[in-house]
């Protein structure tokens, strides 16, 4: 049996290949028995697919780490498969595993069972949702912040209160928060019915928090988040919504109490307002 | 090029032994912070932490703050025929200036090329090609760093034809060409010769123990034909013995006890480390070397500890 004289980089071509695709074309022909040795109890091809095995299987267990809930809504036996011709498809080209599933998502939209067809089911809009969530909560939990701000006390005016640095707001066509959560919980949620839900996610302390919020509160934070003042957020709901004001003034106690209990608002500095 | 090798060997003898170590692992965060367990020093995984704003990053600052730290690598890719990836350098450089680690290693190993990442420790060929590469690398990476690296035997589950030089002369190559040091994997010496068929005392006996200025042990799974290094377990008898002849060689250095997944709790975690006092002596290890029987399950060799669970902490 001929030995093969491979330059470094081909034989590293060689190797990847042989991992990293599902069914690894041996485009020079080369027998696995040419390149590396046998040894007292394995076989060249058995010593190669070691690799081949751990290679699949620890990147599929990381997806399945990052992305827990998916693996339970899906079943493991579908989200293996989906992973898999994910991971065919997008070979990981980052120092870290952190974004492994970054195009994941996206990647689902673009496969999903029913591409083809007018009619569409929902589950796999459910699925889609779900997947996204749960990688924005991974890029949440590690997201670069200062996170040294004072939370305000319940007397505190109006004026001073803005969001807190890490805040993140979601809006679904499924239940995705509240699945979550009871699948963090050990629960066993089954699939969800269609229902638009809304739900901010807070970091304090380098926690995550998750909190179901209304479809008016969902703007109202939405504006704030894109520069508002609590007095111009409560302006734009009456405008949008055409809602009443002095209800809005009369929630508005509601809301602010649950949302400073929540993390959701910091104080403003006080000497931006020449005290 | 390797004008600074004199000054990185020097570094590298000189540097101190902080005693016996244990892994971090995020699910011992809290454990830590809270009681400050008598351990000597900590491992970090550096790419857990190099992207991270959040809790890893945070936690490991404070723990920086109490205890010697050591940042250890995956992603460095050194033998591979990929340019050198110098955005994870810098990151790498500036966690460093962050944690201030008494040493950074990382693997002889390759870990894709094409800019991919196969995120396993993949064997390289031991050749004169690939040893000039390698150590072509080893000084670039060590100029930059501005500290010598220490590099770690990994576990391997195969042996190219086209290899002309055995393990243990290419790591003294790799030392005496650039002045880097070397992390003895004991627990990788025993899996690499039971797959590969070669006698891990004598390989032990052959490294230059001067370099070693660390070593690891772990736990691994016995697959019948071959080992695979799982780290999910405790440390078999052999592997204590090899690690006993192995302190007597280098004199004792560092020692670390990794764990990666079945991760017990602290407690149960650094009594497990600190047999290693038994087996820090002349008199132990001479006994019970027992012929072990093949583990049950299917195993995965577990080079990476991810961080990406209890996000809700
Ligand atoms: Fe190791």
């Amino acid at each position: 049996m001929d030995e093969t004289n491979f330059s470094l980089t081909q034989l590293q071509n060689w190797m990847q290949g042989m991992l990293i695709q599902h069914v690894p074309v041996s485009t020079e022909l080369v027998e696995v028995s040419q390149v590396v040795n046998a040894s007292k109890r394995l076989s060249a091809v058995k010593h190669l697919d070691i690799y081949r095995q751990s290679y699949i299987a620890r990147l599929r267990a990381c997806m399945q780490n990052q992305f827990g809930a998916l693996a339970y809504a899906l079943g493991n036996e579908l989200f293996e498969l989906f992973a898999d011709q994910y991971l065919d498809a997008n070979p990981s080209g980052s120092y870290t595993l952190n974004t492994l599933g970054q195009k994941f998502p996206a990647f689902l939209e673009q496969t999903r069972p029913d591409a083809g067809e007018e009619e569409k089911e929902t589950w796999p809009d459910f699925m889609i949702e779900l997947a996204g969530f749960e990688y924005a909560l991974s890029e949440i939990f590690d997201e670069q912040a200062i996170e040294n701000n004072t939370t305000p006390t319940n007397d505190a005016p109006d004026e001073l209160l803005k969001l807190t640095p890490v805040f993140h707001l979601f809006h679904h066509r499924f239940p995705i928060c509240n699945y979550y959560l009871e699948f963090s919980q050990g629960k066993e949620p089954d699939l969800p019915f269609p229902e638009e839900s809304f739900c901010a996610v807070t970091r304090r302390a380098c926690k995550l928090g998750l909190f179901n919020i209304r479809g008016a509160q969902y703007y109202f934070l939405l504006n704030m988040q894109q520069g508002s003042t609590v007095e111009e957020a409560k302006g734009e709901l009456v405008k949008t919504f055409n809602f009443s004001r002095t209800e809005l003034d009369k929630v508005w106690i509601d809301w602010r109490r649950n949302f400073i209990a929540s993390g959701f608002f910091c104080l403003k500095e006080a000497d931006k307002f020449g005290k | 090029m390797d004008g600074n090798k004199d000054k990185y060997s020097d570094t590298v003898k000189n540097l101190p032994n902080p005693g016996l170590g244990l892994g971090l692992r995020s699910k011992h965060f809290n454990y830590i912070l809270e009681h400050n367990p008598a351990v000597d020093w900590f491992e970090v995984i550096s790419e857990n932490f190099m992207d991270s704003g959040g809790r890893p990053r945070h936690v490991l600052r404070q723990i920086a703050e109490k205890y010697p730290v050591v940042m250890h690598g995956v992603s460095l890719s050194i033998g591979s025929t990929d340019p050198l990836n110098w955005e994870y350098l810098t990151k790498l450089k500036n966690l460093a200036h962050e944690v201030k680690p008494i040493w950074i290693s990382d693997h002889l190993c390759w870990t894709g090329v094409n800019s991919l990442n196969t995120h396993d420790l993949l064997p390289v060929i031991l050749n004169e090609e690939s040893l000039k590469h390698i150590c072509n690398r080893i000084n670039q990476i060590q100029d930059f760093l501005e500290r010598p690296v220490v590099f770690e035997n990994p576990s391997t589950y195969l042996t190219f034809k086209q290899s002309t030089i055995a393990e243990w002369d290419f790591l003294r190559y790799m030392s005496e060409e650039t002045g880097c040091g070397l992390l003895l994997d004991v627990n990788n010496v025993y899996v690499s010769a039971f797959n590969n068929d070669f006698d891990p005392v004598h390989y032990i006996h052959q490294l230059p123990h001067d370099r070693i200025v660390q070593m690891h042990i772990a736990g691994h799974q016995h697959c019948g034909t071959h080992i695979i290094d799982t780290h999910d377990r405790n440390v078999v008898n052999d592997v204590w013995n090899l690690f006993n002849l192995a302190w007597q060689l280098t004199g004792g250095v560092a020692t670390l006890l990794e764990w990666d997944s079945n991760i017990p709790d602290f407690e149960a975690y650094h009594a497990e480390l600190l047999k290693a006092k038994q087996y820090m002596s002349g008199l132990a290890g001479i006994n019970d070397i027992a012929e072990k029987l093949p583990d049950e399950e299917a195993a995965v060799s577990n080079p990476v500890d991810f961080l990406v669970s209890d996000i809700l902490g």
